[in-house]
């Protein structure tokens, strides 16, 4: 079930591995929960026409990203028997290492959980209008092209 | 009738956020036509519009105030 909300998924900066530790320790009272699953974005050192990224910059369209991630939120606890999804995205510069996308799902069992964190992985990089910009150690830039 | 445009992306490195005026035009089609005209690195490029905050599918009409966005394909997550 999941309530009327819109929830805010946007972090300025990077998600601190702490905070994703939270999450976990947050869920230890939810006893229903008999497994999580969890994907975290890094900012991968890609490796660009001899370039190196040293970070990616992040910026949305913040109102419609919230809507549509509000939609893809539905419709995922319509058809999974999941209890909790968390996703959290980040906004503004990250750099290579850090981790700039945390999906968290939990349910009784675990193919559920797992399920649809990988379907929220892929709808969210397909609909959400973000957008990232791959900054090179020569301070040179290319707009990022998803797969 | 006047509208608001605003870009993001690889977009808004040539296509400020602005109000516009738009004769003649009363539909994304014809928006598509003025724009790209209006600005020729446009016509290079793969953008949806979102018009007021929907992502627009197929030909949509347009009235005066309206936001309309301009964004090249997503590359977030």
């Amino acid at each position: 079930m999941s309530d009327k909300n819109v929830k805010n998924i946007f972090v300025n900066g990077a998600i601190a591995p702490a905070f994703i530790a939270d999450s976990i320790a947050r869920h230890s009272t939810k006893t229903a929960i008999g497994g999580h699953s969890i994907f975290m974005g890094q900012v991968r050192k890609d490796e660009i026409d001899g370039r190196l990224v040293s970070a990616i910059e992040y910026t949305a369209f913040e109102e419609l990203v919230l809507e549509n991630m509000h939609k893809i939120r539905e419709a995922i606890f319509d058809k999974y028997p999941i209890n909790c999804m968390h996703v959290y995205h980040s906004l503004g510069t990250i750099k290579t290492g850090e981790i700039c996308l945390f999906v968290f799902t939990s349910s009784a069992h675990r193919k559920p959980a797992i399920d649809a964190c990988t379907e929220v992985v892929e709808r969210l990089k397909a609909e959400l209008p973000i957008w990232g910009k791959e900054i090179f150690e020569d301070e040179t830039y290319q707009w990022k092209v998803n797969s | 009738m006047e509208i608001e445009i605003i870009s993001f992306g690889k977009i808004s490195e040539f296509i400020s956020n602005q109000r516009i005026i738009v004769d003649g035009v009363n539909d994304t089609d014809g928006l598509k036509t003025h724009l790209e005209a209006t600005f020729p690195l446009l016509s290079g490029t793969k953008y949806k519009f979102a018009l007021n905050k929907t992502i627009v599918q197929g030909n949509s009409q347009i009235t005066h105030n309206d936001i309309v966005a301009i964004m090249p394909p997503f590359s977030g997550g």
